[in-house]
């Protein structure tokens, strides 16, 4: 199966004034393969380079050294961009807008023709089910509504890869719920899907795939039914004995 | 260029949904018709103290306007964390930030008009006469003084750290070059070395806003400039323009978003 | 712990007592200025007179349609600016007629010369504040500012009544706005009565003002036609100049000039020798021509005694 999302011995590093020479090295020589799809889960403590991660594949980070492809076509390029959703951790719109208007706006970006734009921005909102709340402004809705907001707009361009930065944080256990039927769905569709998350418990139900990263090296990468049977126990289990926490 | 004029109608959403511009609107109005209220002398044909009053407030309130609206435009994506699903689209940091000056403006540009179409009633009220041309020529040259204002400051947006540092240093740079931009010649003649050549540079460097401030032929009733000149004019201003959003550019490109 | 309201209420109840405790001691300490009336004086204080003069020299921008030096010009500011020099001859006497000294105009051997629009101005970029562009900048800029010299006229000259007027509000002792805003109106707008009030507003701020006196004269003299109102109101300038210059002020000359040779020509036109004489001896005091003046003494003499 061909790789869509690819890292090659990645490493980024940031100056820091509390690393001994200045540099933190946030993420060291990592190699990711996610293949068209599946639904892949990014691992690892608070700190591990996830998010870094995550940073240098849209673009908002330049590597250090080591490459990042996205359908083949490296993360600098914008294009790299024209296929991807992306769901931010905090989930932040423009307040002066409304749920319709973001969704118009990012539907613009991603050159939808005119003529499906509506149509498209109608099942979104339908999908999130935001319908009621199309025309409010944005400084009105609840934490759940707006995560709802930044899923419609991850969503707007029917992606082929979805990049998901802890997509159930903050959210009621309904909210939790809807978003795995989503994440369900698009598998089902045969999008991939790519989320970081913390709930393990979560990620062993929906991923085909996890990677755990520590201290910004990647420690292990596989299907969770193989790691399951490797280390001879759950997930989380596996988690804290690979990032060195000792296990009750 | 799509993404861009996306980009822009945001910006120029955000400006008529905020309270700004009409209250510096209700402002001019109330000061001026307050002002107009006056009857001196038993003379209700005076008119020139009012243009000029009423001139120098959309001055002042464009000028803020373009400011605080441009000053905030970068720093606020950032700090709402709204640039990074922005710019995780198929969006350039070079489209960003075109659509950023852009959507600055074009909303002035709006704000602008509605500013000079009340003054010509206010003025065409009193004179019982309308020069469009003059008044269309003044409100072209105002509109390029604020894109050069609008990419000057988006440049400040990305060299300085803190948005009220950079509305209170655009101010007095852009307020400086008004009043004494045009001089600087004549205050480098009376300095000796090196004061002189530093001056001579500032005032060959910076961007002489002063061509755009045509108040003084409005008020006074003075022919309308050559439009070859009004080109140039425009064309210099372009030049500065493309200046400050190519420096904005070099430097935002590298900037980590977090 | 005591409510809200008890401490707000005591909170409150201190700010009153501080304040008319301080109300005392700064009535004693501000050197007189809120003790004014004037609005403007008790929130500027002495830079209002900064300011009037800022609104004077903009009515003499105004004058010249935006054409006007900056400090950056303030040489030639000086020469430039006659908006005080629109004096209009007393008649045919050469010596009643005076030339602002700031005029760059050329003066005609005319004793009827006006100074008006129609004045031979040297507007060249060499003669003016601007003078020859420096750079290509300077050529540049002078596209978009007024740089040709002109005056209003034919009623345009009412623009610059609104500056004298907030020029006068800020300062009210300054004279010289008062007796110009006078000479417009009266001459080149035809607003007799708003000049007369304006100088009576003048006269209460300043009332031992020869000019205003004599302003007021001429308003009579000339306008209204009045001319036993307008002796006694020159009489009265002359004695506040007297009172002026015995007091040490050093009053204007040209003033007493100008009273006296007007007293001389109304007494001239009632035939009364005498009293033109008489004035004409208090003119030939100070008049930088007094063998003309004594000719005319002469002349006179010779009139009374046929």
């Amino acid at each position: 199966m061909n790789a869509i999302l690819e890292t090659k011995n990645l490493r980024v590093e940031y100056r820091s004034r509390e690393a001994e020479q200045g540099i933190k090295l946030a993420v060291d020589d990592l190699n990711l393969s996610v293949c068209a799809g599946e639904v892949f889960g990014f691992l690892g403590p608070n700190g591990a380079g996830k998010t870094t991660t995550m940073n240098v594949l849209l673009g908002f980070v330049n590597a250090s050294s080591g490459s990042a492809s996205i359908f083949g076509v490296d993360v600098r390029q914008p294009i790299a961009r024209q296929r991807i959703g992306y769901l931010p951790e905090l989930t932040y719109y423009y307040k002066f807008l409304n749920a319709e208007e973001i969704l118009r706006f990012y539907a613009r970006i991603f050159k939808i023709p005119r003529s499906q734009r509506e149509a498209r921005i109608d099942a979104v909102l339908k999908l999130v089910e935001l319908e009621h709340a199309r025309k409010r402004l944005i400084k009105t809705y609840s934490k759940g509504m707006q995560q709802r907001v930044g899923l419609a707009q991850a969503l707007i361009n029917d992606p082929d890869l979805l990049i998901l930065d802890e997509p159930t944080s903050g959210l009621d256990p309904i909210g939790r719920m809807k978003v795995r039927e989503i994440i369900q769905r698009l598998k089902n569709e045969g999008k991939t899907v790519f989320f970081s998350s913390h709930e393990l418990g979560e990620v062993e139900t929906v991923c085909d795939r996890v990677a755990i990263l520590s201290q910004g090296q990647l420690k292990v990468e596989g299907r969770v039914d193989d790691l399951v049977q490797q280390y001879q126990c759950n997930l989380e289990q596996i988690f804290l004995k690979l990032i060195g926490h000792p296990v009750s | 260029m799509n993404n861009a004029f996306a980009v822009a109608g945001i910006v120029i959403k955000e400006m008529y949904r905020r309270k700004d511009f009409y209250v510096l609107f209700i402002l001019t109005a109330l000061i001026t018709l307050a002002m107009g209220s006056f009857k001196l002398f038993n003379d209700d044909r005076i008119v020139r103290y009012l243009k000029e009053i009423c001139l120098l407030l959309i001055w002042i309130s464009s000028l803020v306007i373009a400011i605080t609206t441009a000053a905030r435009q970068l720093p606020a994506e950032k700090e709402l964390r709204t640039i990074f699903p922005l710019l995780a689209k198929p969006i350039t940091r070079g489209q960003l930030i075109l659509g950023k000056f852009l959507g600055c403006w074009l909303a002035c540009g709006m704000a602008l008009l509605l500013f000079y179409v009340f003054f010509g009633i206010i003025s065409g009220a009193r004179e019982h006469q309308f020069p469009v041309f003059n008044y269309l020529q003044a409100l072209w040259l105002h509109w390029i003084l604020l894109a050069v204002v609008v990419a000057l400051v988006l440049f400040g947006s990305v060299v300085l750290s803190a948005v009220s540092v950079n509305v209170t240093i655009s101010f007095i740079v852009v307020v400086g070059i008004l009043f004494v931009g045009r001089h600087l010649n004549k205050v480098a003649l009376q300095l000796t070395e090196p004061a002189q050549s530093i001056v001579y540079s500032i005032y060959f460097a910076i961007p002489h806003l002063e061509f755009y401030d045509v108040r003084d032929l409005i008020i006074h009733d003075l022919p309308a400039i050559p439009w070859k000149i009004v080109i140039l004019a425009g064309g210099y201003g372009a030049c500065y323009t493309g200046l400050f959003l190519f420096a904005t550019w070099l430097i935002f490109r590298r900037k980590a978003l977090n | 712990m005591a409510s809200p309201a008890l401490i707000l209420g005591l909170l409150f109840a201190l700010c009153l007592s501080l304040g008319s405790a301080l109300g005392s001691w700064f009535q004693g300490w501000s050197g007189g200025r809120n003790q004014s009336a004037n609005v403007l004086n008790a929130l500027i204080g002495d830079s209002r007179r900064m300011f009037a003069n800022h609104f004077f020299a903009k009515a003499d921008a105004y004058f010249h349609s935006g054409y006007y030096p900056t400090i950056f010009d303030s040489q030639k500011r000086e020469e430039e600016s006659h908006l005080a020099g629109g004096h209009e001859p007393a008649g045919e006497e050469g010596e009643l007629h005076q030339h602002d000294e700031n005029c760059k105009h050329d003066e005609s051997d005319e004793p009827g010369h006006q100074h008006d629009a129609s004045c031979n101005h040297d507007d060249s970029e060499e003669a003016s504040f601007l003078g020859k562009p420096k750079d290509w900048i300077d050529r540049f800029s002078r596209n978009f500012y007024p740089v040709h010299h002109s005056h209003l006229e034919k009623g345009g000259e009412r623009e610059l009544l609104p500056w004298l007027r907030v020029s006068a509000e800020l300062d009210p002792q300054r004279v010289e706005t008062y007796t110009i805003a006078a000479y417009w109106l009266r001459s080149r707008l035809g607003k007799v009565k708003e000049a007369e009030q304006f100088l009576r507003e003048g006269l209460r701020a300043n009332p031992g003002s020869c000019e205003i006196y004599f302003e007021l004269g001429r308003i009579h003299a000339e306008d209204l036609k009045e001319p036993a109102m307008a002796r006694n109101l020159w009489e009265i300038a002359l004695r506040k100049w007297a009172a002026q210059e015995k007091a040490g002020e050093k009053p204007d000359g040209f003033v007493f000039q100008e009273i006296t040779g007007n007293l001389a020509k109304l007494a001239l036109n009632e035939n009364d020798f005498e009293q033109a004489i008489y004035y004409l001896k208090f003119l030939k005091q100070k008049s930088p021509t007094p063998d003309r003046i004594e000719a005319q003494i002469q002349e006179l003499e010779l009139k009374l005694k046929k």
